[in-house]
């Protein structure tokens, strides 16, 4: 692009990542919320309608260099719906030399049919919900798969992927800093290329959030949470992964590369119930239930249900903070050039206090958190983006 | 048009007027409806529950808060007379209402309920009634009631009141059960009023109330003379002349008549723009009349308590000016000037009848403009002499001036009367023990029945002392209180110090000797209050520059989201900003997110520690 693009088209260049959600589970786990019917196999093949009409509006085919299967489970779907999938997905977008394909499965669903699919259809990397290795850990957490399955699944998988990512959770009433070792111990012993660790959110709605208000069970308390967390980010470090993002660790070379681009603030295109996307400066999220999405959009109607573009200043705001999530920070000179403003102008109060608080830390140009900092940034968020 | 031609033919003989007095809730408002429908001024199809109660803040609480008057028509023995009844409010904040009411009357119906018995309020306002030589009309009300105790109850009347028992009427003002022999017994036993209609133009301005069309509305009582419309007319006391463009009664809604004479209730309407004007207590007189004599007014309501409001967002000082005018206007009772504080910005000192009061008018501000406030908490106001001999009244913690040059720091003495069964005398000597009080007597007003009179500081009454009461007594103990001076007390100021600064706010007068127990509970309480921040905070107590408690609030350990991809960016945008919206309801004072619930917070006595 030349520099005498409009500002317009320089700060929103179409995008080259895309994102496909899949929102099926053979069961919905007590702490889930995501858009997803579990049980309803029967809507897949309306579901692959749909996606294909809906991607379909997007016009020529695109190039693009990162694709994300999300879901739900997008390894839940049979090998054969899943081949379907693929042809449909593929019709609207190329994916460039050196693309990064990545799809997430759950370990039971690892068999060789869906394998052989996923290597014929280029996957080239796969996201693996282990959760924990812990037995007792796994059943709290509703989950269909045993520790077992799970070495079985990854040996599968990485006879046709060699970029295998694993999922942890940790903060679970089992977590124990001598059991939340062992998963973490058990994971890096596959030498997975990247491993991503999520603190246990239970959110208003899910079955966890009512049993916990009951008392059924109670989460650890911030301290010891905050000491897991800081034992994974320890462990996982010295084990030579890198720290990139809040929840993300990789061996050198293996970030996820389309995540990065929603962390660093660019534009992707994005398909299926509930899925958001970022084009032209606007943010679109579909409708979240899957059933409406279906009837829209076969009805020929937008399965969009909300849809924002923010002031500049705004939007700048939100891309520092995003940003500042990932674990090397903010190029303060770039991040002027690309958003068209300082740091300063809009948060600079709130910047300067958290670098005195010792929460940001600012060296050679760069804006990063610090470890204080990474531990309580919701509450810097807050400050920052509500002027 | 035949009505206003009857009216002008009423002589004194053939008015009564009457106010209805009671402890809070025996039902005065109720009995004013049976009365009304009795007396046809309202028809059953007009009728609702406690009718006069019109203001929304007194249907919302069942309460009344604002005296009423209503004028209406009872022919008895072939004659038809003029009753004229003020409902009171029973509430101690609102006593001074009942004081203008009784000024106006020839009568006071004293109300009992069968059941609750004499209660604080009733003994209160019954010594006022006849300390204003009104005729008593001794009242059981809610005779209906299963368990109610009448006879007992008479009893109580006649031992507290002195009234004879046999002259006790009993009623419902539920089922209207005995209101016709009510009716008869005020045309019998309350004095109709003096008042000469031929004699120059005096009449009495008992209160007011703005209405939005027509400006002020004064409400009146004749003494003497006669008034017309187009009359001029001048206030007395605020030198104001002005034509009176309509008047009449109130039946309940406003009646226009064609003239007031002596001995009757009414209201004037004469194109005053601004309820200042309009002085409570003022005489009216004819314009050309240059002779004319001032009647005896009222005091001004004592203001007993005082906060400071402030808009959470300094941005609202301005919108919270005006919605405090604009309240000010129907309520001359609560007064507000600006004030600023180190730590809360611009806001105003306001000062209030009692708690409830404070209350239903942060309630209203709340309701009529969308300001978010921050209230401090509640103080009275104190007295000091300065070394320099120099008097100054102290309505914040703020204004004490230092330590070294106070010669002398008084603080307001209340005399109290706590009316309980027997039983719990000894739990409510204790509360008022503890509270500094000095016993002044005691009367048994049945076998079964206390009334312990103390005199204590207002602040320890004003904040707690009725709930506790409530509590000590099991919901049977009542009280009722009086100021009786100024009187010197060994006080401090307390201040607070919020990570080293001082949050002028949260400053509180008290006792010297209950400040280590008051700061060490105040930093306690604080300190919940107070939620984590990102860093440490220290919450102190001292007196002068020596710190006398303190408190830590541990910094926040982990608020992180863990996972955050493309679906999830706008969402937690927007929740974030969201979140630190709902900490703008906080004062932020020097980083420190302070919630409106912590300036109660220096209330906290600590009395559960002793
Ligand atoms: N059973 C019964 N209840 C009554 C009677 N009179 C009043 N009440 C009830 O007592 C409560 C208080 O009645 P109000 O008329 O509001 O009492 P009030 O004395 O005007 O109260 P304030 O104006 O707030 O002091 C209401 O719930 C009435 O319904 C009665 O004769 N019998
Ligand atoms: S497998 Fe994943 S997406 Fe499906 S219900 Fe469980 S947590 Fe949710
Ligand atoms: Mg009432």
């Amino acid at each position: 692009m030349s520099d005498t693009a409009p500002i317009q088209t320089r700060q929103f260049p179409p995008p080259r990542a895309a994102y496909i959600h899949v929102p099926f589970c053979r069961r919905r786990c007590g702490y889930c919320t995501f858009t997803l019917l579990a049980n309803r196999d029967d809507l897949i093949d309306r579901y692959l309608l749909a996606l294909e009409r809906e991607l379909s509006l997007l016009g020529a085919r695109q190039e693009i260099d990162t694709l994300f299967f999300g879901g739900g489970t997008p390894s839940h779907l049979p090998a054969e719906q899943l081949e379907r999938l693929f042809e449909i997905v593929w019709k609207q977008f190329q994916l460039a030399d050196g693309y990064e394909c990545s799809l997430e499965a759950n370990p039971a669903d690892i068999n060789a049919a869906r394998m052989a699919v996923l290597r014929q259809y280029g996957v080239n990397r796969l996201s693996l919900g282990v959760q924990s290795f812990n037995a007792e850990k796994l059943r709290f957490l509703e989950r269909d798969h045993t520790a077992g399955e799970i070495y079985q699944a990854f040996e599968l998988a990485r006879e046709s992927i060699e970029n295998v990512s694993l999922d942890l959770i940790f903060a679970t009433p089992q977590d124990t800093p001598a059991a939340w070792r062992a998963d973490l111990q058990q994971a890096l012993s596959l030498s997975p290329a990247h491993i991503s660790v999520y603190g246990l959110t239970i959110e208003r709605g899910s079955t966890f959030w009512s049993r916990r208000e009951k008392g059924v069970f109670a989460s650890p308390e911030e301290d010891a949470e905050r000491r897991l967390f800081e034992q994974a980010i320890d462990t996982l470090t010295q084990a030579g992964f890198e720290h990139y993002e809040v929840s993300n660790f990789a061996q050198p070379g293996a970030r996820c590369r389309h995540n990065e681009t929603y962390w660093r603030g660019g534009s992707y295109f994005a398909a299926g119930p509930g899925a958001a996307r970022y084009v032209a400066g606007r943010r679109e999220t579909n409708h979240r239930s899957t059933t409406t999405y279906l009837q829209r959009v076969l009805a020929g109607e937008s399965p969009v249900a909300e849809s924002e573009r923010l002031a500049p200043p705004d939007l700048a705001r939100e891309r520092l903070v995003f940003a500042l999530r990932m674990m090397e920070g903010v190029d303060i000179t770039a991040f002027q050039n690309q958003t068209g403003f300082s740091i300063e102008e809009i948060a600079g109060r709130a910047v300067a206090q958290f670098v005195e608080w010792g929460l940001l830390s600012r060296t050679a140009g760069q804006l990063r958190l610090t470890r204080e900092g990474l531990m309580v940034s919701d509450s810097m968020w807050e400050r920052i983006l509500a002027v | 048009m035949t009505q206003i031609a009857r009216a002008a033919q009423i002589d004194c003989q053939h008015i009564r007027n009457f106010c209805i007095v009671a402890h809070i809730d025996h039902g005065k408002s109720t009995l004013a409806d049976r009365l009304l429908e009795f007396t046809g001024t309202v028809t059953r199809r007009e009728m609702k529950e406690q009718l006069l109660d019109d203001m929304d803040i007194e249907r919302e609480r069942g309460i009344t808060i604002k005296a009423r008057a209503v004028a209406m028509r009872f022919t008895f023995e072939g004659e038809t007379y003029e009753l004229n009844l003020i409902d009171t409010p029973g509430h101690v904040d609102f006593q001074y209402e009942v004081s203008r009411a009784l000024a106006c009357c020839e009568g006071a119906m004293l109300l009992v309920d069968a059941f609750q018995g004499v209660e604080a309020q009733t003994v209160a306002n019954g010594y006022a009634a006849m300390d204003n030589n009104l005729a008593i009309l001794p009242v059981i009300n809610k005779i209906d009631l299963k368990h109610q105790r009448a006879d007992e109850v008479a009893e109580e009347m006649e031992h507290s009141l002195g009234v004879d028992q046999d002259d006790v009427l009993r009623v419902s003002a539920k089922t209207g059960a005995g209101v016709q022999e009510l009716a008869e017994a005020i045309v019998r036993r309350v004095p109709p009023p003096k008042g000469d209609p031929e004699a120059p133009l005096q009449a009495m301005v008992f209160d007011s109330h703005y209405d939005e069309f027509r400006g002020a509305i004064t409400y009146v009582r004749m003494m003497n003379g006669t008034v017309r419309k187009g009359q001029k007319i001048r206030f007395l006391r605020a030198g104001m002349t002005r034509e009176v463009i309509e008047l009449g009664q109130f039946t309940p809604q406003r009646t226009a008549r064609r003239q007031l004479q002596a001995g009757q209730v009414g209201y004037l309407i004469c194109n005053i723009k601004a309820l200042d004007d309009v002085n409570i207590g003022d005489t009216i007189v004819d314009a050309a009349d240059e002779n004319a004599v001032a009647l005896q007014g009222y005091e001004e309501p004592k203001r007993m308590v005082y906060c400071g409001l402030y808009p959470s967002d300094g941005q609202d000082f301005s919108e919270l000016r005006d919605a405090l005018d604009k309240l000010a206007i129907n309520d001359p009772s609560f007064e507000f000037e600006p004030e600023s504080s180190e730590a809360l910005g611009f806001g105003f000192r306001c000062g209030f009848l009692g708690l409830l009061h404070m209350e239903i008018v942060q309630q209203r501000l709340e309701q009529e403009s969308d300001v978010d406030l921050v209230q401090t908490a509640p103080n009275v106001t104190y007295e000091v002499t300065k070394k320099n001999g120099e008097i100054i009244s102290v309505h914040r913690p703020q204004e004490v001036p230092d330590l070294g040059d106070i010669e002398e720091f008084r603080q307001p003495i209340v005399r109290v009367n706590l009316l309980q069964p027997v039983e719990f005398v000894g739990p409510v000597m204790k509360l008022c023990q503890e509270r500094r009080g000095v016993q002044h007597g005691t009367e048994y007003i049945s076998t079964t029945r206390v009334m312990l009179t103390y005199d204590l500081p207002l602040a320890e009454v004003i904040y707690d002392l009725h709930d506790k009461l409530k509590s000590a007594t099991r919901g049977y103990g009542t009280m009722d209180y009086e100021l009786l001076g100024y009187f010197p007390a060994d006080l401090v100021r307390l201040d607070i110090l919020v990570n080293g600064k001082r949050v002028d706010a949260l400053s509180v007068i008290c006792n010297r000797g209950d400040a280590d127990r008051r700061g060490r509970a105040v930093v306690k309480k604080l300190r919940s209050e107070i939620s984590r921040h990102m860093f440490e905070i220290a919450v102190q107590a001292a007196i002068g520059s020596r710190v006398i408690a303190r408190e830590t609030v541990k910094a926040m350990r982990k608020n992180v989201t863990a996972k955050c991809y493309g679906g999830d960016i706008s969402r937690k945008r927007k929740l974030w900003a969201k979140q630190k919206e709902g900490k703008k309801r906080m004062k932020s004072i020097g980083s420190v997110d302070i919630p409106q619930k912590a300036f109660m917070a220096v209330l906290d006595t600590g009395a559960n520690e002793k």
